[in-house]
């Protein structure tokens, strides 16, 4: 069994993010609030309740090193919250944002913060020590819709990005000042603030949910065609690979090794990708588990809708049985999954536990450890 | 049921499993707005293809899909004149009490009889599977309804011609 626990704390949760010890775990409920939850000998008790936005918020990300949060909300604001003795405390982010915000993310050094807008941009936000606010530098360019999440390469420079007008795409956003010329990140760091690395024109809808893998060698997005892309060697000459799946698209990824990645989506059962020894990527199966008894199951429902067509009035019931019993799968979420978060410790490079949030309003987490044997060897 | 009929629907079921993968979606266009997009069709970005199912010309189904919403347009069967004013009189009393059924457009789109509108917080109210059971539901049963109003206005039409008759007897 890969999940460990599972809790439903309201009717739908947008995004979540967890603390760096992660006992904690702060989650927008759908509306304009932010809750932090404590998880206590198996009971979960609500904290605190953020409330500065006055739309839904969209966007959670929860630093591990300085432990700040950073919310983001599609009434155009952001807020940077910082623990001041035992209460949290906004900082104003200067968004300059005529248009909701969408996704946030820290970057790993969490001296900046990435913010993908529906107003076709991304805010690059950094500290500014003289007047005790966040401000953004914004990449204009580029993007023909809005941006849909944001991922930050591992050497803090590099950003990917997607959008609904299917384009994946990766920027540089060196800050004088805030960056350092690192010698050894090699040419993508020289490049100036804004410029565009890449694009990539995989998909012929919407992308979704980008992510870059633990050394930042491959990019992972999926689309909204049911397909996830894989990307190599970002640079002058990458390397793509796309893998269509049969079921329904995905929504987010997270990569649990170089060579394997969970995607989550409208299926709301995370999907288990992996790549071979040559580098090709494959769908390998469901993480969650399928029924057991489902062949009983399946006969059955065959039966009486068999049984059905010669009873022509009945039919209608029995086939809402039966779709409610293939629909439920002993899974987990039962709605759409919108976000996984890793739940790795500091230093590790393989996640072996991460999270998911759906439009069911649960939170799962999940422990992979135990399914080692069945994943086989790609780890 | 007939069986073409039951291709029919099975291809509505499976179109709409499909489509009905939506999310929230605040408006490119406006601030601080959040519509559905294909109402407003602001960016053709947003946008997917519309599917057309067509059983024969009388009856049709459009599925129109977008990010945060769908819209099903249904064109019922109308084979002679007593059934055209049928569909119409019982779908406009569906119509005008569009709020109690939640996902009922109030105004069909034209061409069609009869329109729905999924927006993204329906399918985080509901269960995905319910709604389209609903929709298949109900295209199932408006046939069998205006059928069957269709034979109680021929049954009172005759009763009455018979009643006015036999006072000529």
């Amino acid at each position: 069994m890969a999940v460990v626990d599972a809790h439903r704390f309201a009717e739908s949760i947008t995004c979540h993010a967890w603390s760096p010890d992660h006992s904690m775990v702060a989650l927008c409920p759908n509306n304009n609030e932010v809750h932090i939850y404590k998880s206590s000998q198996d009971q979960w008790e609500r904290l605190h309740v953020l409330e500065k936005h006055d739309q839904i918020v969209s966007g959670i990300d929860w630093s591990s090193k300085s432990n700040k949060i950073v919310t983001v909300s599609h009434d155009r604001n952001s807020y940077v919250w910082n623990l001041e003795g035992g209460e949290w405390v906004p900082t104003l982010v200067i968004l300059r944002l005529n248009r909701a915000a969408l996704c946030v993310q820290w970057s790993p050094k969490e001296n900046k913060f990435a913010v993908g807008s529906g107003a076709k941009t991304v805010c690059i936000c950094y500290y500014e020590q003289e007047n005790n606010w966040w401000v953004s530098k914004l990449i204009r360019k580029r993007h023909e819709s809005s941006v849909t999440n944001v991922a930050w390469h591992p050497n803090n420079i590099l950003l990917a990005t997607t959008s609904t007008d299917g384009k994946c795409r990766v920027f540089s956003t060196f800050i004088k000042g805030v960056d350092t010329k690192d010698p050894k990140a090699g040419s993508p760091a020289e490049s100036k603030f804004g410029e565009q690395i890449l694009q990539l024109d995989l998909s012929y809808s919407w992308a979704f949910g980008v992510k870059w893998s633990p050394s930042g060698n491959t990019l992972a997005y999926v689309g909204h065609s049911s397909m996830i892309y894989f990307v190599d060697d970002v640079g002058p000459s990458p390397l793509a690979q796309s893998v269509a799946f049969r079921d329904l698209p995905l929504r987010d990824v997270l990569f649990i090794s170089e060579k394997m990645v969970i995607g989550v989506g409208y299926d709301s059962n995370p999907m288990v990708f992996a790549a071979d020894d040559t580098g090709i990527w494959s769908f390998i199966r469901y993480i969650g588990e399928k029924k057991a008894a489902s062949s009983g199951s399946s006969y059955s429902s065959q039966f009486s809708e068999a049984f059905g067509k010669f009873y022509g009035q009945s039919k209608s019931a029995t086939a809402n049985d039966a779709s409610e019993s293939s629909k439920s799968r002993g899974g987990v979420h039962d709605n759409c999954i919108n976000s996984i978060v890793p739940l790795n410790k500091a230093g590790s490079l393989k996640v072996m536990r991460f999270s998911t949030s759906g439009l069911d309003g649960k939170i799962a987490i999940w422990n992979l450890e135990n399914m080692e044997e069945e994943l086989g060897q790609q780890f | 049921m007939a069986s073409s009929l039951r291709l029919y629907l099975a291809c509505i079921k499976n179109t709409l499993e499909a489509a009905m993968c939506l999310q929230n979606f605040p408006c490119q266009e406006v601030e601080r707005h959040n519509k559905p997009e294909v109402e407003l069709k602001t960016s053709p970005e947003l946008l997917l293809n519309p599917v057309l199912i067509c059983r024969n010309e009388a009856e049709k189904c459009l599925i129109e899909t977008s990010i945060n919403s769908l819209r099903i347009s249904l064109k019922v069967k109308q084979a002679d004149e007593l059934e055209n004013i049928l569909t119409k009189k019982f779908l406009r009393f569906l119509s005008m009490r569009a709020e109690a059924f939640q996902v009922l457009r109030r105004k069909p789109v034209q061409g069609y009889d009869i329109s729905f509108l999924i927006t993204n917080y329906h399918c985080e109210e509901m269960q995905k599977q319910k709604l389209i059971d609903f929709i298949v539901q109900f295209m199932e049963d408006i046939e069998k309804e205006i059928s069957e109003l269709k034979i109680s206005v021929n049954t009172r039409g005759r009763l009455v011609a018979t009643e006015f008759l036999k006072q000529f007897m």
